[in-house]
Parts: structure tokens; C-alpha cells; sequence
């Protein structure tokens, strides 16, 4: 074509351009254009909309060649330009398409992996809890058994001690009738089976203890606070051997000191005569 | 097909030159289809929003206008120069179909993007 052209047109070319037209800027705009684009990633994109501005803007020289600074010239350069520029456009909407088609991805394998993640940690999660069920489980029976241990051992004190919490403490009242022959301090055989049940709780209990031992007023003051220290000591010697611990008992004679009832009548006089078992605050790490 | 046309209009306006130098005349055709291609793209470019997006604004505006002007022309006779007009046109609605769809994607992208961030967000805020 472009010989065709020329031969066709060889004198008028000759003449046209031969006096030296000057580039159109419509033309110059065109080459910058597709300069531009054929440098871009258009080459490797899109091709065919790169070639498509080349021959528009091939067309457009061959115009400039054939008829210089002419209206075709300028229009056909106008377009080469345009065509470039639709060249990179669509190179770049390309590119966009792509890249959402990756962010895409990439969020859907990041949720892929995180439901992953999230079913192992939930598989765990289970695992833990039904763990600190049997603990819970475990520490509930652990509770139960304790009070009914206590339970029990609050039954078996009925009749034979009275239990009360006062503002020294929680005071366990044993009547020194049961506990001791007159005037002895020697534990009677039966007092020992119901201390017993007295050391096994006392022993599970980590508060302070004190043991008092009181009498009527009946006899020697002097005389009265020695036994009843003796009879102190003998629960509190008895408990140690049942397994309470040594360092939170002590023992103390009151003697006549503390009366809680009449000591005119006989019954008053009965009641007077008691060993107290005083529990005090709980220790640290006491259970 | 593109180069063919231009290098038959190439032709042409070369043939027409050549004629009219030796003095005699000869009717440049109707550029029919290249009007109806030309309008056809600036209708495109319209279906895709190029008549609201602003980058492709201007070269909407410019096809439709240089349709326009190409009808006057053609009514004066001149279909040659009509005919420039319309491929310029056509050149001009491609343009603006081009960057309405760019903008279209890019805006997709970013779609994309703002969703990709609050999903990963919920997955990340997820109580497990």
C-alpha cells in the first residue's frame, strides 16, 4: 500500500513535503503516546490493542510522509494517540482484574486456614473443658464427702457435745461428766470414742485450738485450776495422738473462773463442769 | 480490518488528490457504517458510564460531539471529511469505553480489598 501510495503520489509527495512541513503537534502527541504505551506492560498484556495504535499512528506517518501538515495527517494521528491510550487502559484494567482476582484468593485460603486453625483450637477447647469437668467433678464429691463426714461427726456429738460459734471462735462444749471420773483426769474409755470423732474432724480443720478446762466452785481454787489444767492437757494429749497437729493446740486450766450456769444447784454445778474446745481463725493454708 | 480501512482511506484520499489534480471529479461514498460504528461505540462507552466517570468524561463528550458535527458535514456533502470526523469519534468513545471499564476494576479492587479486610477482621474477632 505504502508503495502504492507513493507511486501514486510521487510528484505531489515530492512537492508537498519536499518544501519541509512541520510535524503536526496532533502527530507528536501520537508518537509520545504510543512511545509510552509500547514501554508499558501493554507489550505483554495487550498486543493486539498496542498493535492497533501502531498502524493507526503508522498510518498517520505514512500521511505526514505522503502529505505533510494536511488534515488527515492530524486527524489520523489524533486517533493513533487515542488508540494508544485505550491500549494502556485496557492494560490497565487488566491489571486491576487481576489483582482483585488475588485478593480474592488470598482471602479465601486466609479464611481457609484460620477455619482450620479455629477447628483445632476448638477441638482443645473441648478437651480442656471436659478435663476441668472431671476436676470440677472430682472436687464436687472431694465436698460432698467432707460434709457429710462432718455431718456425721456433728451427729455423733449430739448428746455428748454442744457446738457454737461464739465471737472467740467456734466453741465445742464437752461436759466433764462424760469426759472424766470425779475429781480424776484420766479420759474415760467411753469419752475416747467420742473424742475420737472430734480428732478426725480437728484434724482435717487448720484453725488454732484451745482447750479449756473448767470446774465448779465447789473446793480449792488452787486445787480446782491444777485439775482442770490436767484435764486439759489430757484432750489436748489425747487429739495429739489421734493426729491433730502438736503446734496449733494448747491447753489451759480456768478452774472456777468462767462459770456458765448457777453453781448453787446441782445441775449449774454439772454444767460448770465442762472441757471447751475453742476454734479459732483459720491459719493460712489451713483447708 | 483497521489497517485495511485506513490504508484504503489512505487510498482513497491519495486517489482523490491524484484525480482531482488531473482535473476531473469523482463522489467520495456516504461513510454509512462508519457512522454506525462510531455511534455504536459511543453507546457502549454510555452503557458502561463513561458519560458520568470523569477520566472517561471528556472523550465521551468529544465522540458524541464529533458525531454531531459529522452528521452537519455530512448534509453539506463533504463525506470525506465526515468520515474523518466519525473515525475520530469512534476513536474517542473506544477511549472512553477503555477508561470506564479501568475505573470500573479499580473500583472493584477496591471492593475487593475493603471486603477482604472486614473478613479477615471477623475471622481474627471470632470467639474461639
Amino acid at each position: 500500500m505504502k508503495t502504492l501510495t507513493m507511486s501514486s503520489l510521487g510528484a505531489l509527495v515530492l512537492f508537498a513535503v519536499g518544501c519541509g512541513s512541520t510535524v503536526p503537534p496532533e502527530l507528536l502527541s501520537a508518537r509520545t503516546a504510543y512511545d509510552r504505551a509500547s514501554k508499558g506492560p501493554s507489550a505483554q498484556l495487550n498486543p493486539a490493542g498496542l498493535h492497533s495504535a501502531k498502524e493507526t499512528l503508522d498510518a498517520a506517518e505514512h500521511s505526514f510522509d505522503d502529505d505533510g501538515d494536511s488534515q488527515d495527517t492530524k486527524d489520523l494521528a489524533y486517533t493513533a494517540e487515542r488508540r494508544s491510550q485505550a491500549a494502556e487502559a485496557r492494560t490497565r484494567e487488566l491489571l486491576a482484574i487481576t489483582q482483585k482476582e488475588d485478593i480474592e484468593k488470598a482471602t479465601q485460603a486466609y479464611k481457609d486456614s484460620k477455619g482450620q486453625q479455629t477447628a483445632a483450637e476448638l477441638a482443645q477447647a473441648k478437651k480442656a473443658l471436659a478435663t476441668t469437668s472431671v476436676q470440677l467433678e472430682n472436687e464436687k464429691k472431694n465436698r460432698e464427702e467432707a460434709e457429710r463426714r462432718a455431718a456425721e461427726a456433728q451427729k455423733l456429738l449430739a448428746g455428748f457435745a454442744t457446738v457454737k460459734t461464739e465471737p472467740r471462735g467456734m466453741v465445742i462444749t464437752l461436759s466433764g461428766s462424760v469426759l472424766f471420773a470425779s475429781d480424776k483426769s484420766e479420759l474415760l474409755g467411753t469419752a475416747k470414742t467420742k473424742l475420737n470423732q472430734v480428732a478426725d474432724s480437728l484434724k482435717q480443720d487448720g484453725r488454732d485450738i484451745t482447750i479449756l478446762g473448767h470446774t465448779d466452785s465447789q473446793g480449792n481454787e488452787d486445787y480446782n485450776v491444777k485439775l482442770s489444767q490436767r484435764r486439759a492437757d489430757a484432750v489436748r494429749q489425747y487429739l495429739i495422738s489421734r493426729g491433730v497437729d502438736q503446734t496449733k493446740v494448747k491447753a489451759e486450766g480456768k478452774g472456777k473462773a468462767e462459770p456458765i450456769a448457777d453453781n448453787a444447784s446441782p445441775e449449774g454445778r454439772a454444767n460448770n463442769r465442762r472441757v471447751e474446745i475453742v476454734l479459732g481463725p483459720k491459719t493460712e493454708g489451713s483447708k | 480490518m483497521m489497517n485495511m480501512k485506513l490504508g484504503m482511506l489512505t487510498f482513497a484520499t491519495a486517489a482523490t488528490a491524484v484525480v482531482a489534480a488531473a482535473g476531473c471529479g469523482t463522489a467520495y461514498p456516504a461513510p454509512t457504517q462508519r457512522l454506525a460504528d462510531a455511534q455504536s461505540a459511543n453507546r457502549s462507552a454510555m452503557e458502561l458510564g463513561a458519560d458520568k466517570q470523569p477520566d472517561a468524561q471528556l472523550h465521551y463528550k468529544l465522540s458524541e460531539e464529533q458525531i454531531a458535527k459529522a452528521n452537519v458535514v455530512l448534509k453539506d456533502g463533504d463525506n470525506k471529511r465526515a468520515d474523518m470526523m466519525l473515525i475520530r469519534a469512534k476513536a474517542d468513545a473506544e477511549l472512553a469505553l477503555a477508561l470506564a471499564k479501568e475505573a470500573k476494576a479499580k473500583q472493584e479492587v477496591q471492593q475487593a480489598t475493603d471486603l477482604a479486610k472486614s473478613q479477615t477482621q471477623a475471622v481474627q474477632g471470632t470467639p474461639q
